[in-house]
């Protein structure tokens, strides 16, 4: 990590901002672009620039396609491949600090930070964020911003190490009561940070370092808070605003959280 | 293998049957790891027709599709006769595999006798460098070392790959060889033991440095040839993509969506 982490442009202004999905957007969610709408609407841009970063897929072709079918008409819309190089961008670094969105999408993870370490993307990445471009993805494109990441479908689960960004834990596909989010539980009590859990269609929206509101494309999607409470595991649902009705904010609350009753106007 | 497709093209089908020949078995278990290209679903429906048509027990293991599949890697890929590791990105390869410590398994899975075979970036990543277009334009990459020197492969057929390999190994990188498509070598506990070419024209050069140029001798190869049966046309016709449907359905790739 750097020096300083990173706060180096807040004097113009400059907020640095993740929104992490649980899942959801156009790879989980065709038809319901509530998600998408948010995070280009976070641009404030018309037409943003907006790049994918397939490379969790394996840079899989029919998800790439998907993505310009999502995002051609509301973004100058572009990826790069990391296992095609030949073929893409030439200065990668330039490209993606040219952007106002940056789009991570679904599948491994450790192969995803991987290849970016490799290609030199995670600082790259760093470097965007810090200068205010949005980052944002679902999945693996949620647990790779964070220090540490619960992975795994079903019912296995296993710690990854983030890019470190924000200094929590994250659970994606999460559901309350399962047995991942007991897994997450022991794991807690294991000496795992503190962090967010977001169901599918819940993602977590935050400024800086700081977890600022969740907001959902389905009315009954959730995310949760989880602590450690002396030597016990505690989970807190949070507040969460439907994208599909935007007067009702917020859904429920635990009003001992701070974020609950302050959500962002996005 | 300085190169080698899943296909009827010259060469390619007498590799996949050079494969099974070393394993010493009918019907071996061989499992594809496509990781350098991605996984994907179009090389590992190739590889399961190539090797299943020929009675192989055929299976790939898809690190990018771990989370929804969960196998135990280690496990499978100690019980089988070969492992075949598929072509694409070297930088990617050496990079996942060190993530998920693919890497070790292998390394195990050699001293335990299984036959290991690669072609382009699944043949580079065994020596200690290779020349890869991972990052655009052909470029020295590290490998895991577990031979020694280096390896350039698609040796005439990736003229540019050629010339910076020459250049390199002039400038220090450790000498090797370069590979063309169609040929490959045999190495066993770490020597080279032999050098062999599947189609006519398709050749190995050790390249070393002199003066700080690389210099290339061309290697003696033995020559595997064999005619393709009359009456089939190689390539893309109706009844290969037919085929290939039938290959994609058995390994479980064809979804509804």
């Amino acid at each position: 990590m750097k020096s300083g982490d990173g706060d180096e442009y807040a004097f113009m202004g400059i907020k640095r901002q993740i929104v992490a999905f649980g899942g959801g957007g156009f790879s989980m969610e065709s038809g319901n672009p509530l998600l998408d709408d948010f995070v280009t609407g976070l641009t404030g841009l018309k037409k943003p620039r907006v790049c994918f970063l397939p490379t969790a897929s394996g840079d899989a072709d029919h998800y790439i396609v998907r993505y310009y079918n999502a995002f051609r008409d509301r973004a100058e819309a572009s990826h790069i491949s990391l296992f095609r190089r030949e073929k893409g961008v030439e200065n990668i670094r330039d490209h993606l600090l040219s952007q106002d969105l940056i789009y991570v999408g679904g599948g491994s993870v450790i192969s995803m930070l991987g290849v970016w370490r490799a290609h030199g993307i995670d600082e790259i990445l760093r470097e965007a964020w810090e200068r205010g471009i949005v980052l944002c993805g679902l999945s693996a494109g949620s647990l790779c911003w964070f220090d540490e990441g619960l992975t795994g479908y079903q019912d296995q689960s296993k710690r990854v190490l983030g890019l470190g960004f924000l200094p929590y834990s994250n659970m994606v596909h999460f559901e309350a009561g399962s047995k991942r989010h007991n897994v997450y539980e022991e794991e807690l009590k294991a000496g795992l940070r503190p962090g967010y859990a977001a169901a599918d269609g819940a993602a977590l929206h935050f400024v800086d370092t700081e977890m600022v509101q969740v907001i959902a494309s389905r009315p009954e999607a959730r995310a949760y808070r989880l602590d450690l409470k002396g030597d016990r595991a505690k989970t807190t649902q949070i507040a969460t605003r439907y994208l599909g009705s935007p007067d009702q904010i917020p859904l429920v609350a635990d009003s001992s959280l701070p974020w609950s009753s302050s959500p962002l106007a996005a | 293998m300085g190169g080698h497709e899943f296909d009827r093209l010259d060469g390619n089908e007498s590799i996949c049957d050079h494969i099974i020949e070393l394993t010493g078995k009918t019907a071996p278990k061989i499992c594809l790891l496509p990781t350098a290209s991605g996984d994907p679903e179009d090389q590992i429906s190739r590889f399961r027709r190539s090797f299943g048509s020929r009675g192989c027990e055929v299976t790939d293991i898809s690190l990018f599709r771990l989370g929804a599949n969960p196998i135990d890697v280690s496990a499978h890929l100690l019980e089988q006769d070969a492992i075949y590791v598929g072509g694409g990105s070297m930088l990617n390869l050496v990079a996942i595999w060190k993530a998920h410590g693919i890497h070790e398994l292998l390394e195990a899975a050699l001293d335990q006798g299984i036959l290991i075979c690669g072609q382009s970036a699944g043949a580079m990543t065994w020596f200690e460098y290779g020349i890869t277009s991972s990052s655009g334009l052909p470029a020295a990459a590290t490998g895991l070392g577990m031979l020694e020197g280096s390896l350039c492969v698609h040796y005439h057929q990736d003229p540019q790959r050629r010339t910076r390999y020459m250049a390199d190994v002039g400038a220090g990188m450790p000498s090797g060889y370069g590979a063309d498509d169609q040929s490959a070598m045999l190495f066993v506990d770490g020597e080279m033991v032999e050098a062999m070419t599947f189609r006519s024209g398709a050749g190995i050069w050790r390249v070393e440095a002199e003066d700080g140029k690389g210099v290339e001798t061309r290697l003696e190869l033995v020559e595997r040839f064999r005619e393709t049966p009359a009456g089939q046309t190689p390539g893309s016709t109706v009844d290969d993509f037919r085929q290939l449907n039938d290959w994609r359905r058995r390994g479980g790739m064809l979804r509804g969506r």
